[in-house]
């Protein structure tokens, strides 16, 4: 191969392992993550995710195994990677009792950004992030979103090379995690590639080129969104929901379907590819009395993808956490 | 990374602690009125000479300045997830701990110097080295600072770090020679008195203001002061890389 190693890669993981006492957060995870690319890592809690992240970017050791980013080793040459990453974690860490703009010059003085520099990336970022008619204000008094907002621009004011974004639109509003996500995509343009992780499916649909699902500490799928939805063959879902509540067993028996999960008012019905599900449900229906109220049926997501390799229902998938989001296109 | 970086990104967070911390009403007034009523309370007495008690009253401002804001700094940082953005830095644990600790030995001599000059005024009592003594309170106010981030270290929460602190600071306050000679003290109280580093500070400041030269006690004083700098430092590091590993 004509190109270096270390040049193709951003990212480079390599039978990353992570032991706490007798818990194992981290089994033999390798990932590489390709040079301007936007990367996803997905699971449900506990599956590794954080544990990786942290390790990426020191803030833990790796129990064995190596993780290289832009060529420094994250163990051996800690420094020297912290310095060409930025870091969004989950939670916004943003010093409450200074002014958004102090915020910003702390962070770029921590990387080293130069004096006369300092003070111009702070007010640019104020201004694409919408917060620079609060620039002089204290962060205690700011909205969830702003703060959030706020903690993103900390994470890119040195112009890290590579940014580790951790549910970077959990608990944001609908127009401020469109604003992120435009952020995203405009700093990867730019040159800059992103890990994140997200319980968003929908938001890893959009914006990753690649995505690992990881699960109980391992990689289960390493891929393209659509080539992971393609993979998800010989089925078909379906949404439906009845005017009276109907038996979840019965319906699955008699209908001949895969499985049945129930999601609020409606049902989601996995099927095989040879059954006739629409004719079956009415079918059904005539036979109990209930009405079909909508019927749904939907193209295989990211989601479904998911939850197909995980071997996870839509409960496990979401439990301790904010469940995974569950909105589709219909198709 | 070298020197000149760690330090720069060291005296960065200190200038940020300062502004977080330190610069508060509350806090600022509180290292100065817990010890000052202390003082008023034992110098009543007025069974110590007025340097006795000077030296005694600037290193408790100094102690309880510097490590009741220090000993939080960590434990807050940790609670609201501030911590870990100075961990994802591009900055070594060393010169985080070295960072906080700068804080305080800014701010120190701030508090010291606010209470010398009038206590002294007052007194009567002349500095017949300056030099010496303002030395003394700095390197004084660095070791307060780096135990108080020590204590913070091993706190969970804001109260488990305040209990520590007050753990060391009190008996320190009465074991050190800040109101009872340490002369006077049963002669086990005397050698434990030789592991606190209030006693070296007390000493330190006390031997600046009876004497116009560098006495041998004062460096020495220095010396062990620096010291326990050295190990509080080493050790907070010790046990902020145990906690995240």
């Amino acid at each position: 191969m004509g190109l270096n190693r270390k040049t193709e890669f951003s990212v480079s993981v390599v039978d990353l392992t992570k032991h706490y006492g007798e818990l194992t957060a981290l089994n033999g995870v390798t990932f590489n993550v390709p040079k301007g690319s936007i990367f996803g890592l997905l699971g449900p809690n506990g599956a590794g995710k954080t544990t990786t992240i942290k390790i990426l970017t020191g803030l833990t050791r790796p129990t064995s195994g190596s993780a290289n980013i832009l060529g420094n080793d994250i163990v051996r040459d800690t420094i020297q990677a912290k310095k060409r990453i930025g870091v969004v974690p989950e939670s916004s860490n943003i010093y409450e009792e200074m002014t958004a703009e102090q915020n910003l010059i702390f962070a770029a003085e921590m990387y080293g950004v130069a004096r006369q520099e300092r003070s111009r990336r702070t007010w640019e970022l104020l201004e694409i992030f919408g917060l620079a008619e609060r620039g002089g204000d204290m962060v205690a008094g700011f909205s969830r979103g702003m703060k959030r907002r706020l903690t993103i621009a900390c994470g890119i004011v040195h112009r890290p090379e590579v940014l580790f974004l951790d549910e970077p639109t959990t608990g944001l509003d609908i127009q401020s995690a469109l604003v992120l996500r435009e952020q995203v995509r405009k700093l990867n343009a730019e040159g800059t590639t992103v890990l994140l992780t997200t319980h968003y499916l929908e938001e890893a649909d959009q914006l990753c080129d690649t995505v690992a699902m990881i699960n109980k500490g391992r990689i289960v799928a390493l891929d393209s969104p659509e080539r992971l939805k393609a993979g998800v063959i010989g089925s078909n879902i379906v949404d439906v929901s009845f005017s009276e509540s109907v038996d979840e067993d019965e319906l699955c028996r008699r209908c001949g379907l895969i499985e049945v999960h129930r999601l609020g008012d409606k049902l989601r019905l996995t099927v095989g590819g040879e059954v006739d599900v629409v004719g079956e449900l009415i079918d059904y229906s005539r036979a109990r009395g209930v009405r079909i109220t909508s019927i749904n049926t939907l193209k295989p997501s990211l989601e479904d993808a998911f939850l197909r390799i995980t071997g996870l229902n839509p409960e496990e998938a979401g439990r301790d956490k904010e469940p995974v989001r569950m909105r589709r296109q219909d198709g | 990374m070298n020197i000149g970086e760690e330090l720069a990104r060291a005296w960065h967070l200190a200038r940020k602690d300062m502004r977080v911390y330190y610069f508060k009403a509350p806090n600022f007034t509180y290292g100065l009125l817990m010890p000052v009523a202390l003082y008023l309370a034992f110098s009543i007495s007025g069974s110590l000479s007025p340097a006795t008690l000077i030296s005694g009253l600037v290193s408790l401002v100094i102690l309880f300045g510097t490590m009741s804001i220090e000993a939080v700094s960590v434990v807050l940082e940790k609670q609201t997830g501030t911590f870990e953005r100075l961990l994802t830095a591009p900055v070594s644990l060393l010169g985080i701990v070295l960072g906080k600790a700068l804080a305080g030995f800014a701010i120190g001599p701030l508090t010291a110097v606010i209470v010398l000059i009038p206590v002294s005024i007052f007194s009567g009592t002349s500095v017949l080295s300056p030099l010496a003594v303002f030395v003394a309170i700095c390197v004084s106010s660095f070791t307060f600072a780096s135990m108080g981030i020590l204590v913070s270290c091993f706190a969970r929460w804001t109260p488990e770090a305040q209990m520590y602190s007050n753990f060391f600071r009190f008996p320190m306050a009465f074991l050190s020679g800040t109101f009872i000679p340490v002369e006077s003290m049963p002669y086990f109280l005397q050698v434990f008195s030789r592991l606190l580093p209030l006693t070296y500070s007390i000493d330190a400041v006390r031997e600046g203001l009876n004497n116009s030269y560098l006495t041998g006690g004062y460096l020495l004083d220095l010396g062990v002061l620096v010291l326990f700098s050295v190990a509080f430092m080493l050790v907070s590091v010790r046990v902020l890389e145990r906690q995240m590993n």
